[in-house]
């Protein structure tokens, strides 16, 4: 019954670091929500909700599913895309693996603004993909391909894929091969084995990193400024805009609060969903 | 030989440096970055230095509203970033609304006087601004795509730019002045909610044709040497630069007027360095710096032309002679949250 008490000291750590780093500027973001603000000045202290009726009462709530929209198609699409070539790399030989995850992690330390520049230039219509198919007389009249909502989505999975690959990496290089082996012995065509052994084994990384990716596209800021058009821009734009650049700080607040609480209905929903189905 | 001499000197600059830094006047000074805070810093500054021996340490600001978001917050914990700010009309006002900036005495900056009237800004309580420079927004063609200069803003709408228009994402460019100056007879139509409506739809009318909204100028500069855009709506003194390096480029001043926007000198309430302060703003409206500006930065100088030693020449390279169309801030003041959330939903529809 006599419990030493420095255990739970180092338990209060964390505590204590999510509250300054964390709860605390959450909490004040959410009381700068409730503020008036002032359109000569910053904002005043006061409790109105302003703020949240804008977001109903004007585009901003189309703009939201917008960026829901790109966020989730992203994130769908990074996943397609990696979870097959990790499944490729990790079949390969010792060195080739340690090639391509040392590839992988270095496309990492690339800045967002350096691959979005990369992409506005080989997808212009002056240097890049567009001049080439033009020289190849596969494209009569060449033009620009950014910015566009495909440019933007090209934008996010470079940004995303080596991040959802590395996740998938220790998993799926150390899965357990015998049962895969089985099926192909019991005479399985190997496509089937693909869809109902190997895809069914991943399915919560498959679901953990599709949502890991759809938040952090929800949150960048350079792929649609840079690749997008005005109508691609999502609510992380539009958010530093307001916040930053109108120093509307109370709408700023209020819009993050809102997107807040979508992402974590969402992820909620999806969690519960796949842990249901996993009972099944 | 050289290496030694110049590590000794450094030597001695370091004692000598460390020594003088308690009583060396120096002020800070922001700029907007990029080639304007780089040539200031290295073209115009000097000469204040030698004259005054109060060093200048130049240095980088965001873009207009981050700045003032920033100045804004350091006010908070009585700090100025800079002793000396470089602001546009908006951030003026606006600053001057929470009572940003520090009162100047108008008795110690004697050069002021050359300024047009308009650039002395005063309160009940005394000078708070005082004009630093101004620069023209004009309508920029790529000359291989037509050669010869556009006459009036209305060629916008009517000529076939083959959907490869730039054109600026905020509603306060100077576009909207534009359009209103050429289909609607003037800024009346802007003084009402519904006249700004109307203003957007004519400006609605060119989505088809423009390819880019550009959020920052870099984005357009870069497409447009590269003959990305056929035309658009670009600063006049960065063209100019990048005319003479030889691209395909011509800044443009339709008859109806270039757009012409201002900047102005604010010292933040809690600068410690005021009365240096009013020395660099005395020094830097003086007419041959501001030619010097002219010359150098492609700005157009605020004191008459005739105090200018500026050519024929330097003079039409700068601005023109045409009346000028001017950015209404107060409208876009008092409709600041609507116009801009309308402009917004135009563009991104």
């Amino acid at each position: 019954m006599n419990r030493p008490l420095i255990p739970h000291l180092i338990g209060l750590y964390p505590l204590v670091m999510m509250c300054l780093f964390f709860l605390g500027p959450l909490a004040f973001m959410v009381v700068v929500s409730f503020y008036e603000r002032d359109p000569l000045g910053f904002y005043n202290v006061a409790f109105v909700w302003d703020n949240y009726a804008k977001f109903f009462s004007s585009f901003y709530y189309t703009l939201s599913m917008r960026s829901l929209w790109s966020a989730s198609l992203g994130a769908v699409l990074v996943v397609l895309l990696a979870f097959p070539a990790m499944y490729i790399i990790v079949d390969m030989s010792r060195r080739w693996q340690l090639f391509w995850v040392i590839l992988l992690l270095s496309l990492m330390c690339l800045s967002e603004v350096v691959i979005g520049f990369a992409w506005v230039i080989l997808m212009s219509e002056s240097a890049g993909i567009p001049r080439f198919l033009g020289w190849l007389g596969l494209w009569e009249d060449p033009r620009s391909l950014s910015p566009s909502f495909g440019a933007m989505l090209i934008g996010l999975v470079s940004l995303g894929f080596s991040l959802v690959a590395l996740m998938f990496y220790p998993q799926m290089a150390g899965r357990d091969r015998s049962i895969e082996e089985a099926a192909l012995t019991l005479g399985t065509p190997p496509a089937r084995v693909f869809t109902k052994v190997i895809l069914p084994n991943f399915r919560p990384a498959i679901i953990s990193s599709t949502v890991t990716m759809f938040v952090y596209f929800l949150g960048v800021f350079v792929m649609p400024t840079m690749l997008g058009r005005p109508q691609d821009w999502n609510m992380t734009v539009i958010i530093t805009d307001k916040a930053v650049g109108d120093a509307n700080m109370p709408l700023g607040a209020a819009l993050s609060v809102i997107m807040l609480v979508f992402t974590l209905l969402i992820i909620g929903t999806l969690l519960a969903a796949s842990r249901k189905r996993g009972k099944a | 030989m050289k290496r030694s001499t110049k590590s000794i000197a450094l030597a001695a600059g370091l004692v000598v440096g460390s020594f003088s830094a308690a009583w060396a006047e120096e002020i800070t000074v922001s700029a907007w970055g990029g080639f304007f805070e780089e040539t200031l810093r290295d073209v115009i500054y000097p000469g204040f230095t030698a004259e005054t021996g109060i060093d200048v340490r130049s240095i980088a600001q965001p873009a207009d509203q981050a700045w003032l978001t920033q100045l804004t917050n350091a006010a908070r914990a009585k700090q100025a970033p800079a002793d000396l700010s470089l602001v546009a009309d908006e951030v003026l006002a606006r600053g001057q609304g929470i009572g940003l900036w520090a009162k100047l005495d108008a008795a110690a900056m004697p050069g002021t006087q050359n300024l047009k009237d308009e650039y002395i800004k005063s309160d009940d309580d005394g000078v708070y601004a005082v004009g630093a420079l101004s620069w023209y927004t004009t309508f920029v063609t790529n000359t291989t795509f037509q050669a010869e200069a556009p006459e009036s803003w209305a060629e916008m709408w009517t000529t076939d730019w083959d959907g490869k228009l730039g054109m600026n994402s905020a509603a306060n460019s100077g576009l909207m002045e534009a359009t209103a100056v050429t289909f609607f007879g003037g800024y009346d139509i802007m003084e009402t909610r519904d006249g700004l409506e109307q203003v957007i739809a004519k400006i609605a009318e060119l989505k088809p044709q423009v390819n880019l909204w550009y959020r920052d100028e870099g984005q357009f500069q870069q497409g447009l040497e590269a003959g990305e855009f056929n035309a658009g709506l670009y600063y006049h003194d960065v063209t100019m630069l990048s005319a003479l390096d030889g691209n395909a480029v011509q800044s443009n001043f339709p008859k109806e007027g270039g757009i012409r926007s201002d900047a102005y000198w604010v010292v933040p309430r809690d600068s410690e360095n005021a009365v240096a302060a009013q020395k660099f703003i005395d020094y830097m409206s003086r007419p041959a710096v501001q030619a010097e500006m002219a010359r150098n930065l492609g700005i157009f100088p605020i004191v008459p032309r005739d105090t200018t030693d500026l050519t024929d020449e330097e003079f039409s390279s700068v601005g023109s002679d045409i009346a000028p169309i001017t950015v209404q801030s107060h409208i876009h003041l008092r409709e600041g949250d609507w116009l801009s959330d309308k402009y917004l939903e135009m563009i991104s529809q």
